[in-house]
């Protein structure tokens, strides 16, 4: 397509395409075409001027060459892609704001004064009447306070001042709403994209496929902590559904053959297979959209206690205006305080600052899902770490199969990749690599298979009972022995290593040593915590006694625990919760999902059980630790600047009502001062928190 | 005089009658649909220049930006100059 360069500096190119202006559909199409390609770092498309900007590294020939190239014509974009893309929201929005702003300036040169007075006299009936309704819920909101300005300043014939403050408000209600639904759109573009890989299956044999290849139709199997990927019908097994993601319901509901299931919804207990009615592409996203915006979890979790101060000021102005009149039976002297409302400025300042910091968080790929949680990963003192995947590296590694039984270790590890390889565990995922590359395929050789949360899996194979678990399972649970003249063999195991017992038919027929190593940045990490102010790091872990102890030693941890059921996870988190600490909870696993809810600020890895991260208030991506560290310094700068700027509103705008009142700032002056710095707070709240520029 | 009060009643009887017919009519809502029409056309002009300032205010933006870490680099360099001469 054809285009002129309109502005350039170094790596970054400003171009216009030979059209008058792009539909939404076609400004993503070059959107995505622009961002497939490694050297541009940002790309942003302008639909109504038919410009783009992109920021590059690298040749600028190249770039020249790409903006040159690029056919809408021969582009693959996923449907998804446009369904997720929040730039119809934004230039709605963006709209709004324009034609407010261009509205209330251009009132006042075109339209004569009594029409303005009668348009500012309607527009006032709608704040009068937001601030009736407070009334009746017997609480002292913000909205009756500008309700009293507005109502005030008319009743003085201030119609400017009145016209100006319900500007203000409208601009700041957009806003909020503007950053409320994007807020929305980007969690709900994260969650909805996450889908991967799924098993298909035709009766006989399970296949894994992309979520991309499944048509309507087809029968998927959904196991155990595992997202159903589609809506559909069941048609055998029955398994305990969590729908929270749907209806909020807490309770799981149990479905059985025939019962309709729907995407997103989590497989809590059992296994089903389904008969996909709907493929993804088909308001999934949507659908997860409607979810976020009812579910009163986001609801609350936004209402961070930084945005409700500005309610409880209103108290405040409402008895200064009151004594001002009392003591200066001057009506103008009373307005003026009101119209320096510190609720207004608070309104906007705190949410906008809240907002854009879960919106920074984003870029440093942490998804946060309430500014609740940012405060809580601030003010924690304890930490719990769980150790798989999250203090040791999420891919461990099969090191050697010590076989009990004789047999052959490599049919040792293929039947034992058989068993795992359908379940979301990190040392499932190890056992079934290790096979993979050994070239060991198999054919399914076992019939139904149970997974015992933390424990392990049981099945038959070939007609024998098969057992794959922890220490714990194997020979506590299921009593397994250790054959005749073997127990040597099994006391010289090696401590370094994880073991994986399997056994068949009660006797145990191998060890698998899994190599757990630890990740390099998670000493340093740990301890950069510990400056920034977490007091108590725990690690707890499902792994043996050995194991436990020696990680904790070259981690750093406080203290551990080994052995851990999942219930005592949680237990734990309650425990020093009740001792008045704000606890930070890590994991990536179904068996954390109890503790991830408890605790004051869940993080969930994003390489781990699919259930883990959706119960989860914050995600981090699984590449490096550091984000933790990011993350802890990104909820501090929030709190900081929240506080300094309360402390900046209260202390200003008190200034300027003690100045009113002595007389030296006329109203009209005051409340412009008041307008201005509450603008200008507002738009420092959305800038940056941290200076680092990391490439993500 | 009565006059001009017999010339608001009738004023007021001609609108009641024949004025709403007239301005409900449908070629009065043809009227109305094109200034309309303008109207958002307006409106687009409006938000079109509106994205074209904040296109150019970027690029102010984003060139200013750019100057100052050029001088920044040119005085860290200059500063390393500097110390490597006296050392």
């Amino acid at each position: 397509m054809k285009a002129v360069i309109k502005h350039e500096i170094s790596g970054r190119i400003r171009v216009h395409f030979k059209r008058s202006r792009f539909s939404f559909r076609e400004a993503d199409t070059l959107q995505y075409y622009l961002q497939s390609f490694p050297c541009i770092k940002k790309a942003e498309v302008y639909e109504r001027t038919a410009d783009a900007v992109v920021f590059f590294s690298g040749n600028r020939d190249e770039i020249i060459k790409i903006l040159g190239d690029y056919d809408p014509e021969r582009c693959d974009v996923p449907e998804s892609f446009y369904e997720s893309s929040s730039r119809e929201l934004n230039a709605t929005y963006f709209e709004r704001i324009v034609v407010s702003i261009v509205w209330h300036y251009g009132k006042r040169l075109f339209l004569p004064m009594p029409v303005r007075i009668v348009l500012t006299c309607l527009n006032a009936v709608r704040y009068l009447w937001r601030g009736l309704k407070t009334v009746r819920s017997k609480k002292l909101k913000v909205e009756l306070l500008d309700a009293a300005a507005i109502g005030a300043s008319i009743l003085v014939k201030d119609y400017a001042t009145a016209s100006s403050v319900m500007f203000l408000l409208g601009i700041g209600d957009t806003l909020e709403d503007w950053t409320h639904k994007k807020c929305t759109s980007d969690l709900a573009r994260q969650m909805s994209l996450n889908i991967r890989r799924v098993w298909r299956t035709d009766g006989k044999n399970e296949v894994q496929v992309d979520a991309d290849q499944i048509e309507t139709g087809d029968f998927v199997v959904v196991r155990m902590g595992n997202i159903i990927p589609f809506d559909g019908v069941v048609k055998k097994g029955d398994a305990l559904i969590n729908q929270a993601s749907m209806t909020g319901e807490a309770i799981p509901v149990r479905k059985a053959e025939g019962g309709s299931v729907f995407a997103g919804t989590v497989v809590e207990e059992g296994e089903i297979t389904i008969r996909v009615t709907a493929v993804s592409g088909s308001g999934k996203y949507d659908k997860i959209v409607r979810m976020i915006e009812e579910s009163e979890k986001l609801k609350s979790a936004l209402e961070s206690r930084a945005e409700g101060l500005a309610d409880r000021l209103v108290p405040y102005t409402l008895a200064g205006a009151a004594l001002t009149l009392l003591l200066s039976r001057n009506i103008m002297k009373a307005v003026s305080v009101l119209m320096v409302d510190f609720s207004c400025a608070l309104k906007l300042a705190m949410p906008l600052s809240v907002l854009s910091a879960i919106r920074e968080a984003g870029d440093y790929g942490i998804t946060v899902k309430g500014g609740k949680f940012l405060e809580a990963v601030s003010e924690a003192d304890v930490l719990v770490f769980d150790k798989t995947g999250t203090l040791t590296k999420a891919e461990p590694t099969v090191k050697d199969v010590i076989s009990f039984n004789g047999e052959d270790k490599e049919e040792l590890l293929r039947e034992a990749a058989c068993l795992e390889e359908h379940f979301p565990h990190s040392i499932a995922n190890a056992v079934v690599k290790a096979a993979l590359d050994k070239g060991l395929t198999h054919e399914e050789l076992h019939t139904k298979v149970e997974y015992v949360v933390a424990h392990g899996i049981s099945s038959s194979i070939n007609g024998s009972r098969a057992l794959i678990g922890s220490w714990h399972f194997i020979f506590e649970d299921e009593d397994v022995s250790i054959p005749e003249g073997k127990k040597e063999l099994f006391d010289a195991l090696p401590d370094e290593y994880s073991h994986l017992y399997y056994a068949k038919d009660g006797m145990l027929a191998a060890v698998i040593l899994i190599e757990d190593p630890i990740r390099e940045d998670a000493r340093r990490v740990i301890r950069s915590l510990r400056e920034r102010g977490i007091r108590h790091i725990v690690m707890m872990t499902g792994d043996s006694e050995r194991t436990a102890k020696r990680i904790a030693s070259e981690v750093g941890v406080d203290e551990y625990y080994a052995e851990v059921l999942p219930e005592d996870k949680a237990g734990f988190v309650e425990e020093r919760k009740k001792t008045g600490s704000k606890v930070i909870m890590i994991g990536d696993g179904i068996n954390d999902s109890p503790a991830l809810s408890a605790a004051d600020a869940g993080i969930a890895v994003d390489d781990g059980a699919e259930i883990a991260r959706q119960i989860a208030d914050i995600t981090i991506g699984a590449e490096d630790l550091s984000r933790i560290v990011i993350l802890k310094d990104l909820s501090d700068s929030l709190m900081k600047r929240i506080r300094s700027h309360y402390r900046t509103i209260v202390w200003f705008n008190s200034g300027l009502i003690l100045f009113g009142l002595l007389g030296i700032l006329p109203p009209s002056l005051s409340a412009l001062l008041h307008n201005a710095s509450t603008i200008a707070l507002g738009l420092k709240s959305t800038t940056k928190l941290l200076e680092r520029k990391q490439d993500r | 005089m009565g006059w001009s009060k017999f010339g608001i009643f009738l004023g007021g009887v001609l609108f009641g009658t024949a004025g709403i017919r007239i301005l409900s009519s449908r070629d009065a809502k043809k009227v109305y649909t094109h200034c309309t029409a303008a109207a958002l056309r307006a409106k687009d002009e409006i938000v079109d220049k509106a994205t074209v300032l904040k296109e150019n205010c970027e690029d102010i933006y984003e060139g200013a930006k750019q100057i100052n870490e050029e001088r920044a680099a040119r005085d860290r360099e200059a500063e390393i100059a500097e110390s490597a001469e006296k050392a």
